[in-house]
């Protein structure tokens, strides 16, 4: 299997609806495992999620999927799975009906489309009994189960979710998170669009912060928040006495602050330049005057780096 | 960060063939638009007149009810004008019908938003709309040309003297009488609830679009003095086929002699602008990004 046929990719691509920009210009190159986009309401996310799934057309360059383009519809659809942020469904249908034919559209034959209706289900852990009711007398919880159970049911090996854990409980959201996990580290490609950051942070293997259908960075989470250079890096660090450790980070000028933790039995520290302050921290370990217990990064997680590379309101920082 | 085991493996089982994909979207339809009880109802009622002349031909037929109901009358004939009647009657049942069903095939997708789910198979826009136009002209089909050839056939049964033979051209006229107006109910449907997203006003959206034009045709055609304004009157241009189809003469009071390349023709252009219009209406994309 090579590169091409491994990835997503994204070739200098823009899309416009009329006058209104929905991405422009995005490079990028995704690899199994699972993707997080980021970015605020109307920054083209979904408009991103529509190009990987060939729903809409760029304007400008070119999207392959594992070297399939679009054009070759049959195999292409074949391969992507797809579950779209509206709460949308075809009516008077049941959950199992819904999946069935949705198998049977992408040409299952009706035995096969029965057994693998079934495996979805129970991945996406609906009853059997909730599965043959009508999906107008569902909660939302159970009918973003049964649209993912409709997006993995045919085996993709490009699952696309825009907003999946919308609606869902917490129980419901770390089962869905599980999934995503057992399906990422299968090998597949997982690409999440969520707002809800802390929970998807702790899954993704890389991120996507696009804002005003610009991409704004892309990579493992720890790499770009160590790019982020002009934002002091966060660390928690446990230890038996902070208060020396933080006279000692002081000292230096890369520390630009300590706070105490409630339980005193730690710091946090607000530092200009990671690799010195890991150097010093050695040094302070070396010396044996501060026994460091854990050093644990505390903002290098996809919630800090939207605050810090878009910002609040959603304007780039 | 994950380890990938790669042991994921895609569905490669056997599929169908491509063509047979949008036939899933037919059953979708037709389930959808059978599903609910007004739709059978009117179904029923449209087959009512289908009943009433079952009786007339059962009459006609049968030398004794006859004598005793119209006596030696020629009223109860059953002739190319019979059919001609009844053809027309089941056509405008079939528009009451599209009407009621087309927009539960289309505007419901559209108002739900499911047209994104659904083209993300291997199914074009158009395999979508042609499977939404099989389960209408499917549903058209039953209270037209089906019951039509159904009394066709009762009447080459009950027919005390060989008829069937020389009135093949009935049976003809009518399949192709009723097909051609189905393509169009069907067409002009689908456009119109691809249209309007709201369902009962895409229903009225429907009768709208045959009749205002009608409208506007006479009076075109009374101002101007030109017979061309009745090529915008859909039922005066359907009438004047079936009869021709059927060979049966005119019901219309005032005969217009509209040239059949003329209603070729309009009808070729109302079906090519529903197409654009469904074109431009069937898309996949999200309106609302985020």
């Amino acid at each position: 299997m090579n590169a091409a046929t491994d990835t997503i990719r994204f070739e200098n691509v823009s899309k416009f609806y009329g006058e209104v920009l929905g991405v422009n210009r995005i490079t990028l190159t995704l690899s199994p495992g699972i993707t997080t986009l980021v970015g605020p309401n109307g920054s083209g996310k979904t408009t991103l999620m529509n190009l990987m799934t060939g729903l809409v057309q760029p304007s400008r360059g070119r999207v392959s999927v594992l070297g399939l383009e679009p054009s070759n519809a049959t195999e292409f659809f074949c391969n992507v799975g797809y579950c779209a942020q509206f709460d949308s469904f075809p009516r008077g249908l049941t959950g199992f009906q819904f999946v069935l034919d949705s198998l049977m559209l992408f040409g299952m034959t009706e035995e096969d489309a029965h057994g693998l209706a079934a495996e979805a289900l129970e991945r996406v852990q609906l009853d059997a009994a909730a599965a043959h009711r009508n999906i107008a007398g569902y909660s939302k919880g159970m009918r973003q189960k049964i649209r993912l159970a409709q997006a993995v049911a045919h085996h993709p090996r490009v699952l696309v979710l825009d907003e999946p854990l919308n609606g869902l409980d917490p129980m419901a959201r770390a089962e869905s998170l599980a999934l995503f996990q057992e399906l990422g580290r299968q090998g597949m490609h997982v690409v999440i669009s969520s707002h809800i950051l802390d929970e998807v942070d702790r899954v993704s293997d890389r991120v996507v912060l696009i804002t005003g259908g610009y991409l704004i960075a892309q990579g493992n989470i720890h790499e770009v928040r160590q790019e982020v250079r002009d934002k002091p890096m966060q660390l928690l660090i446990r230890c038996d006495r902070p208060d020396l450790l933080a006279s000692r980070m002081f000292a230096v000028n890369h520390c630009v602050e300590a706070r105490l933790h409630s339980d005193g039995r730690g710091i946090f520290l607000r530092t200009g330049d990671v690799d010195q302050f890991y150097r010093l921290l050695n040094k302070i370990a070396i010396e044996g005057a501060v026994k460091i217990e854990a050093v644990a990064p505390f903002d290098d997680n996809a919630n800090a780096i939207y605050q810090y590379l878009i910002g609040s309101d959603g304007s780039t920082a | 960060m994950s380890v990938f085991q790669h042991d994921y493996r895609p569905y490669e089982g056997p599929t169908t063939a491509l063509w047979k994909r949008p036939l899933v979207l037919a059953r979708y339809g037709l389930a959808e638009a059978w599903g609910s009880k007004i739709t059978v109802g009117l179904g029923v009622l449209a087959l009512l007149p289908c009943v009433v002349d079952l009786v007339l031909m059962y009459l006609a037929d049968n030398p004794v009810a006859k004598m005793l109901v119209v006596g030696g009358s020629k009223v109860l004939e059953i002739n190319e004008r019979f059919f001609l009647g009844v053809m027309e009657t089941q056509c405008w049942f079939a528009l009451v019908l599209a009407a009621w069903i087309a927009p539960r095939l289309v505007s419901f997708d559209l108002g739900d938003n499911a047209l994104p789910i659904l083209l993300s198979h291997p199914v074009s826009r158009f395999g979508y709309v042609l499977g939404k136009f099989i389960a209408l002209t499917l549903s058209l089909s039953y209270v037209t040309w089906i019951p039509l050839l159904v009394l066709f056939v009762y009447q080459s049964y009950a027919s005390p003297v060989p008829w069937v033979m020389g009135h093949l051209g009935i049976a003809f006229g009518m399949f192709a009488g009723a097909t051609v107006w189905i393509i169009l109910l069907s067409l002009i449907g689908l456009a119109v609830a691809s249209w309007v997203k709201w369902r009962v006003i895409a229903t009225g959206a429907m009768f709208a679009v045959i009749f205002v034009p009608a409208g506007v045709g006479a009076i075109a055609s009374t101002v101007l003095r030109t017979k061309w304004g009745m090529l915008l009157n859909f039922p005066v241009v359907m009438s004047e086929l079936w009869q021709r189809l059927v060979g049966a003469p005119s019901i219309l009071p005032n005969r217009v002699d509209l040239p059949n390349l003329a209603i070729a023709a309009v009808l070729i252009a109302a079906s090519l602008a529903c197409v654009a219009v469904l074109n431009a209406r069937i898309r996949a994309r999200e309106v609302v990004r985020g």
